[in-house]
């Protein structure tokens, strides 16, 4: 029997593993402390106190919060890669995104410009922030927005990632996330709206800041080689359920060579490369192909994507993974749903190997028994050579 | 005069963001009724939803419309009348409860505005109890409810109970629309329609008016 990272690496070389690798998403913690029977940190009960919100808030607004933010987020790495070892996942993605700070115990910003709502799920967890809006709002905002902390980013993401490689590593294919993506590094600090104006009249501002995000994302590919991380992931949400946010011109105009230098910088140091994007993304996965990315996700059934043509379009140059949703079936789905929807990926996707099956997306809310049923039906069905 | 309305239609349709604004007070300069140019802006918007649907604009395109139209809006504004806006009815229109996702809802305001309606935008994180209030106060025959979270699509099953505790629920037509909603949750909440986008939205509100 192949070990994990020969059956994932198998599968995004576009070749038959044993069986269809298992992956998830590691970015909540809620799902994470589930697995891991426990409860939530005892600083999100903190602030999730009422009682201590006027205190938080004065403290929040007077001390850097860093530190806390920081080592709240290494925690979910680990916590991340814990739990995926435990489900018997194949390959995580696990995230180390130390950028974050506490605004007040409601608000929180980002180091690049996004004022983000501080959530909290039902049993107490914190969860992802919910973006609000943007904080640059002019060539001038970006000129002298601070950047020493982004800078920084290349090097905390090794520290936490050769840690967790180094104890990890053997039991997981890890994917590692570092910082959201270019398009959405761009447009969240300045509004959507305003990126859209931008995009027809200042296309020379937008173009330094997508620049200067592209090299960040170089950057960390090199920590995280050095790390012994064998993959990274490059999120960027560029579709919505409908299609494309923008059309595949302007996202070619403006992001397409970055995205080549982002994919060849990872090759160069041996990685492969994972694009992301939520949405229908159909009609922009030959472009995902073209910039030389190893895996697409996450193909989700809700957005329209239909897998089977996925495969048929772009199969054979590109690894697909992801599919099964977390809309219903994840969250509240029968077993018999959960086994559905994992054979019918398989059908759609497994053939010849070059599939990875993965939830479509990491939810505060999605259940941890529904995750082992996922597991344990990609288990039985998801073994090669495929049965004709 | 009619001229300047096909110049007007075609800047907007055509996304001539520079244009508008001069071309608009160029118009109304040479006497051509602001009402009149108002409905050649809405016309641009329809043609721009077709172009939309057809495959040949993206979500970014409908956003540049918008920001076209209410810069247009502006410069028009002063030379309108009550009655040349929001003829088409009331329609309240907010993203839900525990959820701060605007872009999709604002695009809904934008299209809608455009298309003849009346629109009450009540912003973001909306409790039910002010949808039900918005309603009240502005005889709506409509609401729609945006939501990308799943994890707070249960705000909309919220409104939808305000709503009948107040008695107002067989009065209005309720549409939803955002990226976790699913005709799952229509026939869950008991909510009359759902919109995959703004385009739709109008259709579907341009559909309840007549």
């Amino acid at each position: 029997m192949a070990d994990q990272h020969d059956r994932v690496l198998a599968a995004l070389e576009l070749r038959e593993p044993d069986r269809v690798p298992v992956m998830d998403l590691m970015n909540e913690f809620p799902v994470a402390n589930a697995i891991l029977d426990r409860g939530p940190n005892p600083l999100h009960r903190l602030i999730i106190d009422e009682r201590l919100a006027p205190v938080l808030d004065q403290l929040f607004a007077r001390l850097p919060t860093a530190a806390l933010t920081d080592r709240e987020m290494e925690q979910l790495t680990r916590r991340g890669a814990a739990a995926a070892v435990r489900m018997g996942y194949d390959a995580a993605w696990l995230t180390c995104f130390p950028v974050l700070r506490f605004r007040s115990s409601k608000v929180m910003t980002d180091i690049f410009g996004r004022l983000c709502d501080v959530s909290i799920d039902a049993s107490g967890n914190l969860v992802n922030p919910i973006y609000r809006e943007g904080l640059i709002k002019s060539p001038d905002d970006w000129r002298v927005w601070p950047k020493r902390d982004i800078l920084r980013l290349p090097e905390k993401v090794h520290r936490v990632f050769q840690e967790v490689q180094r104890e990890y590593g053997g039991r997981l294919f890890i994917f590692g996330f570092g910082n959201y993506g270019i398009f959405e590094n761009t447009w969240q600090p300045l509004g959507f709206e305003r990126f859209v104006v931008a995009a027809r009249k200042e296309k020379d501002f937008l173009r330094r800041m997508i620049s200067f995000h592209a090299d960040l994302h170089c950057l960390l590919i090199e920590a995280m080689a050095d790390a012994g991380v064998p993959a990274f992931v490059h999120t960027d949400d560029l579709a919505y359920r409908s299609g494309p946010m923008l059309s595949p011109r302007l996202i070619e105009e403006l992001f397409g060579d970055h995205y080549r230098r982002i994919a060849e910088t990872a090759h160069a140091q041996g990685m492969k490369i994972l694009f992301h994007s939520c949405g229908n993304t159909t009609t922009l996965l030959p472009s995902m192909v073209d910039w030389g990315f190893d895996a697409v996700h996450p193909l989700e059934p809700t957005a329209g994507v239909a897998l089977a043509e996925v495969k048929r379009t772009v199969g054979d140059r590109v690894c697909i993974i992801g599919n099964i949703d977390v809309s219903h079936v994840l969250v509240e789905g029968s077993r018999e749903e959960v086994e559905a929807a994992v054979r019918s990926a398989i059908r759609d996707a497994g053939e010849g190997g070059g599939f990875i099956l993965a939830p479509d997306h990491s939810l505060p809310n999605i259940s941890v028994d529904r995750l082992r049923w996922m597991v344990e039906a990609a288990h039985r069905y998801g073994t090669y050579p495929r049965e004709g | 005069m009619q001229d300047y309305l096909d110049r007007v239609k075609r800047a907007l349709a055509d996304l001539e963001l520079d244009e508008i604004s001069p071309l608009l007070q160029e118009a109304l300069d040479a006497g051509i009724p602001a009402s009149a140019l108002l409905e050649a802006m809405s016309a641009g918007m329809e043609m721009v939803g077709e172009r939309f649907e057809a495959g040949d604009y993206f979500l970014a395109d409908l956003v540049l419309a918008g920001e076209e139209m209410k810069e247009g809006v502006e410069v028009l504004k002063p030379h309108l009348s009550a009655g040349d806006i929001g003829g088409r009815g009331t329609v309240v229109v907010c993203t839900v409860r525990g959820d701060i996702h605007d872009i999709g809802k604002n695009l809904v305001c934008t299209m809608l505005r455009s298309a003849g309606f009346n629109v009450v935008d009540l912003g973001v994180d909306v409790p039910a109890e002010r949808v039900v209030e918005a309603v009240r106060a502005n005889s709506a025959a409509a609401v729609g409810l945006s939501v990308l979270l799943t994890t707070m699509v249960g705000s909309i099953g919220e409104v939808v109970e305000a709503l009948k505790e107040s008695g107002l629920r067989d009065s209005v037509k309720i549409a939803i629309g955002g990226a976790c909603t699913t005709p799952e949750l229509v026939e869950r909440y008991g909510v009359d329609a759902l919109g995959r986008d703004a385009v739709e939205a109008v259709r579907i509100f341009s559909g309840w008016a007549s």
